[in-house]
């Protein structure tokens, strides 16, 4: 007999993958090929795509992105998620006909799923089954269970009722020739309980052709009850498999340990190694061709004269187009802020499970024998850092070890806190100095080819840590917050997201691992160790978890730092910073604040200053006024230390400013008389 | 370099995507014309078999295959349908001849469920029934991606490079006879596995093609 199956769900929405929750709220998780790279690289039984889109077009044009769209069509998504996928794929979303099937055939799928069109067209699965064979079609099934417990399924992304039984409708689409059955439960969907074990088990027991379970998971341990109890072939999730590292393997793991057959475990791909494979010559040509566009003043942005859309959150400051993975709901009001708000709401005695969960964490990472550090502190020298071993040593009472990644570039009150460490926390701390002529060359490249001269620090701050916990066998690592589940509400806090590789090339790196610098300016790999990741069997090994503080611990950067400043003599930067009013933010980099979140504003016409209003009126203490009135004055600033850097790498102001200028986003900006000009957030009432 | 045989009858991007993931140049011909000077010929297919030949045979292929395998001795690889199509005949919807390069009829899987269902859908754990290029020691043991209802019973057991479990019986799930290779299974679907195949048979037929130059 074959294996049973384990199969991560992508759920596309206009071209980007994106978290579900009840089927209504959607968060924005990234580029499909990142991931589709990542399961390929773990050797996954079979991959399933359901394109929830509400229109067959995206926009992913972000020139600052190692991996572009070639076009923006579902069908162009999908080939080129084909040409990384060598596991059975099966794609669903709005298949209404043979001629929908067979498009998609023809771009890559395997099996195509069909699911409102089957229940208003019944023929359709015998018209498909006919043209392509049963194994081709998959009929998928959203089940809702109503208050008074009975099964009904729904059509049109769970919102029109259809009165049928999934159990019956699923035989129903046995007899009509459908090759297996998609079952999903609309109400467990994104809450993290489980599968809906009794819907499975019932619509298991109705057919004889394969079932794959879907809807509900929130831990590997769901995964077995799909086979044990309810007789389910495969065992199929979506969102999981994008919170943790190694998310696939470990769920393997579990279904192995508990007597499953499955195929086993799988890392480290000979044929999709886990760093992408860069094309040098076309890439470098890629760079070139910019160069030349700086230098002749031919802007993409200028080219365009059609009028932008950009709006903005109508709670927050947050604009449409961002820098980050953003989804608005129907009033307009933007993810951060809807999950802002049960943040804020979050009770007491929730809290304090939380911290009974983080304390569960801590002593099984915890040093038994004293050879090693409890766990790996990742710190910057800031207010949350500071906050961080504040925690863990003295109020959970843990040795951490802490591990800074140094850019030379710390301002010099972040200099003075981040030595302070040592001294008031008396723990130990790894200061990591890559060579100052490194530095610079990662600092024009970085400005260069993605327009952020700081890439080598967030990859070195996303990396070193984890490197140094390998190397010691130091089983946790701490990073402060989420910075995007914070900023723009990308996951739900049941979701208690950790820190991925995955997550780490896409938003850290913007796509381009450290392997992208070997070759040019005279790099070798062997100067690029401090941002190597450990490899998956490292990880696997060691069974690392990086996890996020701010899930366990309520969190407010404010309020953080003037505890810290009471307690530790934290200091504030003396001066204030021309881009941004806070005071306390990005003290380890003196670009951070300036040259490289002007660069922000450039490509999408917004700064840290919009983060940080935007993060003020979530908590309350300030209005949305008052915070247009700050972005107004702070967002557009070109900061001072442009010549610093410039300086620092050699370069010209006038050849900074040209090559920042073709990273403007023409959906962004245009020129008017030679003037860059872009909607303003007042605009908006006009 | 291989030549894919284009039966406008599937998606042969899949298995082009494969070999160039594995480092071989691919060239896709629709005519025989194009293929006649094809080192190795690869021969894919889905669907049904009756379909699949009467292309063969109204696209001219059939011929340039037999002379391709038999007269230059050149490598030839039929992967699913494109495996069953290098048999004497089929039984698949009627009886239908093959191209008689495997001796062995194509016949239905018997079904037992509820463990050994048809179409057999699935991941399956293939073992070598003999040391042979088309199924070396790298990949012995490991599973491969199924879709399938007939299989090919092989007359000549000396044929058979590997086999799978299916409710009790050995299924044939690959072949090879001297220059002549099949799978059953769908290298292109199987991950690692299946490309560590397709490596390996390149590498040797490779060598191959080099001793018949000399």
């Amino acid at each position: 007999m074959s294996f049973h199956r384990l199969i991560p769900v992508i759920l596309l929405k206009n071209g980007l993958i994106v978290r579900s929750q009840l089927f209504r709220i959607h968060q924005t998780i990234g580029n499909p090929v990142y991931t589709v790279r990542r399961l390929s690289n773990w050797n996954v039984d079979e991959l399933i795509l359901l394109d929830i889109s509400t229109a067959d077009f995206h926009d992913m044009r972000r020139d600052d992105m190692q991996v572009r769209y070639q076009d923006s069509t579902s069908l162009g998504v999908l080939k080129q998620i084909a040409e990384h996928c060598f596991m059975p794929l099966t794609v669903g979303g709005r298949v209404r006909s043979v001629d929908d099937m067979r498009e998609r055939l023809l771009a890559g799928a395997d099996k195509c799923a069909i699911n409102s069109e089957a229940v208003r067209n019944p023929e359709l699965i015998t018209a498909g089954a006919k043209a392509f064979g049963s194994q081709c079609i998959v009929v998928s099934i959203d089940a809702l269970r109503k208050d008074d417990g009975s099964l009904e399924v729904f059509i049109d992304g769970g919102k029109d009722p259809t009165g049928l039984h999934p159990a019956t409708w699923a035989a129903e689409c046995e007899r009509l020739g459908a090759g297996e059955i998609l079952i999903n439960s609309i109400d467990r969907d994104g809450t993290g309980w489980g599968y809906d074990l009794e819907l499975v088990e019932q619509v298991s027991a109705a057919v004889s052709i394969p079932v794959i379970a879907c809807g509900g998971v929130g831990a590997y341990e769901h995964f077995p009850s799909a086979f044990l109890e309810a007789g389910a072939s495969a065992a199929a999730a979506a969102n999981i498999f994008n919170f943790f590292e190694l998310s696939y393997p470990n769920a393997k793991k579990t279904c192995l340990d508990a007597g499953i057959s499955m195929r086993p475990v799988s890392l480290g791909s000979r044929w999709f190694p886990r760093e992408p494979e860069y094309e040098f010559e076309a890439e470098t040509q890629r760079h070139q061709a910019r160069l030349k566009r700086a230098r002749s003043g031919r802007f993409v942005a200028a080219e365009n004269t059609a009028p932008r859309n950009v709006r903005w959150c109508t709670n927050c400051v947050y604009p449409s187009l961002s820098a980050t993975p953003m989804e608005f709901d129907e009033d307009g009001v933007c993810m951060g802020c809807r999950m802002g708000s049960m943040r804020v709401d979050t009770p007491q005695q929730e809290w304090d499970r939380r911290k009974s969960f983080l304390v569960d964490i801590f002593e099984e990472a915890r040093s038994s024998d004293g050879k090693r550090h409890d766990c790996v502190i990742g710190v910057s020298g800031g207010k949350d850092s500071y906050f961080q071993t504040h925690y863990i040593k003295n109020v959970l009472g843990y040795n951490p070890l802490l591990v800074t990644y140094y850019g030379n570039n710390y301002t010099e009150a972040g200099e003075r806190n981040l030595r302070r460490m040592t001294d008031v926390f008396d723990v130990d701390h790894i200061i990591y100095t890559p060579g100052i002529g490194l530095l610079k060359k990662l600092n024009r490249l970085g400005f260069t080819i993605m327009g952020d001269m700081n890439w080598h620090n967030h990859i070195g701050i996303a990396t070193l840590p984890i490197r140094i916990a390998v190397q010691n066998g130091i089983p946790l690592v701490v990073y402060g917050e989420h910075g995007y589940a914070d900023l723009c509400g990308q996951f739900s806090m049941n979701d208690f997201v950790e820190w991925t590789y995955r997550n780490r090339l896409e938003h850290f790196a913007r796509g381009y691992d450290w392997n992208y610098m070997v070759g040019r300016e005279g790099i070798t790999a062997s100067q690029m160790t401090a941002y190597q990741y450990p490899s998956d069997e490292q990880l696997y090994e060691l069974g690392l978890r990086t996890i996020y503080l701010g899930n366990y611990v309520p969190w407010d950067g404010n309020a953080n730092a003037s505890l810290m400043h009471e307690l530790y003599g934290f200091e504030f930067g003396n001066l204030a910073f021309e881009r941004t009013y806070r005071r306390a933010s990005n003290l380890d980099d003196m670009h951070e604040n300036g040259a490289h979140d002007y660069l922000k504003f450039i490509k999408f016409g917004y700064g840290r200053c919009t983060d940080h209003a935007s993060k003020d009126i979530r908590s309350g203490i300030m209005s949305r006024r008052e915070a247009i009135e700050l972005v107004h004055k702070h967002d557009p600033v070109r900061p001072s230390d442009i010549e610093r850097w410039c300086e620092y790498v050699g370069m010209s102001e006038s050849e900074f400013d040209a090559i920042a200028d073709t990273f403007r986003d023409a959906r962004v900006w245009w020129t008017e008389e030679g003037e860059w000009c872009k909607q303003d957030i007042l605009d908006e009432s006009k | 370099m291989v030549t894919i045989i284009d039966l406008n009858i599937g998606n042969l991007q899949s298995v082009t995507n494969a070999f160039q993931r594995v480092g071989i140049s691919v060239s896709v011909s629709r005519t025989p014309e194009e293929a006649k000077d094809a080192r190795v010929l690869v021969l894919p297919g889905v669907g049904a078999f009756e379909r699949a030949m009467v292309q063969l045979n109204r696209q001219g292929f059939a011929p340039l295959i037999r002379t391709h395998a038999l007269e230059y001795q050149r490598p030839l690889i039929g992967i699913c349908l494109g495996m069953q199509l290098l048999a004497d005949r089929s039984y698949e919807h009627g009886v239908f001849e093959g191209l008689g390069l495997i001796s062995g009829d194509v016949i239905p899987l018997e079904p037992r469920p509820p463990d050994a269902r048809v179409p057999n859908i699935g991941w399956m754990s293939v073992k070598a029934t003999k040391p042979s290029i088309m199924f070396p020691e790298c990949v012995d043991g490991q599973s491969f991606y199924h879709v399938h209802s007939y299989h090919l019973a092989c007359r000549d057991e000396s044929d058979v490079a590997a086999t799978f479990c299916f409710a009790d019986q050995q299924i044939v799930t690959a072949v090879q006879r001297e220059n002549v290779f099949g799978v059953q299974f769908h290298p292109e679907k199987s991950q690692d596995a299946g490309l560590n195949l397709l490596s390996a048979l390149m590498t040797h037929v490779t060598s191959l093609n080099r001793q018949h130059a000399v």
